[in-house]
């Protein structure tokens, strides 16, 4: 798919240094980060905010630059759309940013990352160095949920477990659940039997009440009981937990997916920007930022510095691991991208 | 003397344009500028050609949420004008302190970022809210649910755009020449009769103004049916932006754009020939 969408014709050319005089025009009116862009100095990374900032702030940011005088400055939220456009316009915004393992494929296709090495053994894929493990998970309200959930199914049993439910707004997370509650197993997940999956998500539709399309929404909702029943990131559950609701989760049957750093493509901050997804996959700083978060540590040489006791929250745990499942991208069955513009008009209808 | 005259007054029709200058310098580098850009993208990507109008034309989805897309606006405008229009009668008929009380609590939402009331909103009608609440608490078992659904979008969206209509009314009401209403008085013109044949027509302009802007900004909605709407029930900038987003259909996302201000400027058409855009700047 190396399609000339990102080879925007004759007037590129112009339009970009146009861009950029404007971008500079609008810097001094609205104090936008391109300010500092003379100062190499610094470098930007797009962010998740919540748990995931608190983290990567304690243990990849501030020592970053305690070891290279090399500023962190954060852009939220998680874009994308702009990592495409930046590329397109030669406008930067972020320099580094994480991708899970359906858009990196994507991103690596369209040509809109820089090609990286292995920082260590086995880190690299799709020009994208692995960085850590998180999960969905579902979750429920104790108050309202009468009894233990105990899989996919159980979330679909509305007569059993009635109530309102929430899913991602992300069709290639979704249909591998739905297809779980239909009674798949999940060794036979992938290919995904999409027709198959699309009619299990039928049953449910009516009682879906929120697609939730950031994380910080999903935690809302669940704390402040506005659905029962959810699908969501396993560091947004503990957000929720910790935050004194009454909820709890299974790590039955959760979906792990992978996070990876990848660099923008032609960012003019490159040196810095490659240091940092070093610095930031290596042993101790990804030790800090996974137990921190309760992220599954994907540089294994990080795991002898990750403490037994932040290892109980983590997807990849010993005892976690065997009960969930792994996205695969590689054999997901479908054109995910046609795939999610099917799940969008069924959203709609 | 005559010529000198109108000399002079050509000489001073010049400075209104050279005022309009740094406007429209801004609005051409800013604004015409940028949409041209994405006139330019909605025929070239992915490709050259015009497949991007003719999915946004003949795709199900797409008339789905531009229909719906309209209609929400035209209920939100209704309600605007069922709720301003007594709110700008009172403030026109009352004393002036009181008037002025009433634009300061109606102009005191504007202070509040757009995304603090549509959360505000959320808090009233959640689960928890005092919303809910009040409702069980006069004897209701079953919780209704008032979150994500075009109930509370339509609620938020009423609420962050009454202002527009009620000061569009209220400035039309205030110039109401009160020799009219009493001349007609004097003529035996009573209750209904006289608000159905003097002044519902003298008000007209503001409700005509007040409809338009409101319908307007209306249809550009972005957040506040995303958050607060039902999934179904989805508006025309929410798909834009996420057919950007989830997949950076730039060029179909572009054409959207596009039919969207079309039909607008449609719309803002048919206005004209009906009422004169002109008086929408009073």
């Amino acid at each position: 798919m190396t399609d000339p969408k990102f080879k925007s014709g004759l007037i590129l050319p112009n339009r970009r240094r146009f861009l950029q005089g404007s971008a500079a025009l609008a810097a001094g009116a609205l104090a936008m980060p391109y300010v500092a862009r003379a100062d190499d100095k610094v470098l930007y990374v797009n962010s998740w905010g919540g748990p995931w900032l608190e983290a990567a702030k304690a243990n990849l940011f501030d020592p970053f630059t305690a070891e290279t005088g090399i500023e962190i400055r954060t852009v939220s939220p998680v874009s994308f759309a702009k990592l495409a456009a930046q590329v397109k316009t030669g406008v930067y915004e972020f320099d580094v940013t994480t991708l899970g393992g359906g858009d990196i494929v994507r991103a690596n296709e369209a040509g809109i990352i820089e090609d990286l090495e292995a920082p260590y053994e086995g880190g690299l894929f799709q020009n994208g160095v692995a960085s850590h493990a998180f999960a969905t998970v579902m979750a429920w309200r104790t108050d309202t949920i009468k009894g233990t959930p105990k899989s996919w199914a159980d979330f679909w049993d509305v007569e059993r477990f009635p109530g309102g439910r929430s899913l991602q707004r992300y069709a290639a997370r979704v249909l591998p659940i739905a297809l779980l509650a239909d009674g798949v197993a999940m060794e036979d997940l992938y290919p995904l039997d999409i027709e198959r999956a699309f009619a299990k998500l039928d049953e449910i539709k009516d009682h879906i009440r929120v697609w939730w399309t950031a994380g910080a929404q999903s935690t809302q909702i669940l704390r402040d009981g506005e659905i029962d029943m959810i699908g969501i990131w396993h560091g947004r559950y503990f957000e929720a937990e910790d935050a004194g609701a009454p909820v709890a989760m299974t790590w039955n049957q959760a979906e792990i997916d992978r996070a990876y750093w990848v660099v923008a493509k032609d960012t003019p901050n490159m040196e810095a920007a490659k240091l940092f997804v070093e610095f930031a996959t290596s042993a101790k700083p990804l030790a800090g930022f996974a137990s921190q978060a309760k992220y599954g540590a994907l540089n294994p040489a990080a795991n002898e510095f990750v403490p037994d006791s932040a290892k109980s929250r983590m997807p990849t745990s010993p005892a976690n691991y065997p009960l969930a499942f792994e996205q695969d991208m590689s054999n997901w069955g479908g054109d995910p991208h046609e795939v999610s513009a099917r799940f969008d008009e069924w959203l709609a209808s | 003397m005559n010529r000198m005259i109108s000399r002079l007054s050509e000489q001073q029709n010049l400075w209104p344009w050279l005022l309009l200058l740094p406007l429209s310098a801004y609005l051409l580098v800013f604004f015409a500028v940028p949409l041209a850009d994405v006139v330019q993208m909605s025929v070239t990507e992915p490709t050259l050609g015009l497949q991007n109008y003719e999915k946004v034309l003949t795709g199900s989805l797409y008339r789905k949420v531009f229909l719906n897309t309209f209609m929400t606006a035209g209920i939100v405008t209704l309600c605007c004008l069922f709720v301003g229009y007594p709110l700008a009668y009172l403030m026109a008929h009352t004393s002036r302190r009181n008037a002025m009380l009433i634009l300061l609590l109606i102009t005191m939402s504007f202070w509040t970022s757009f995304l603090v009331r549509t959360y505000a909103w959320m808090v009233l009608l959640g689960n928890n809210g005092p919303v809910i609440w009040l409702i069980q608490s006069m004897g209701f078992e079953e919780k209704p649910h008032l979150l994500f659904t075009r109930f509370s979008s339509t609620l938020a969206m009423v609420h962050i755009l009454a202002p527009y209509m009620i000061m569009n009314i209220y400035s039309v009401m205030q110039k109401i020449d009160k020799s009219l209403i009493l001349s007609a008085e004097s003529m035996g013109a009573r209750g209904a009769s006289l608000f159905r044949h003097i002044y519902l027509p003298l008000t007209a302009p503001g409700i005509a103004n007040g409809s338009v802007l409101v319908f307007v900004i209306c249809l550009g909605f972005y957040v506040t049916p995303v958050l607060l709407g039902s999934p179904r029930e989805q508006m025309a900038a929410g798909l834009i932006g996420h057919q950007i987003e989830e997949f950076l259909a730039f060029g179909l996302g572009s054409a959207m754009a596009i039919v969207l201000l079309g039909v607008t400027l449609v719309i803002l058409g048919i206005y004209h020939r009906r009422f004169g855009l002109d008086k929408l700047w009073g």
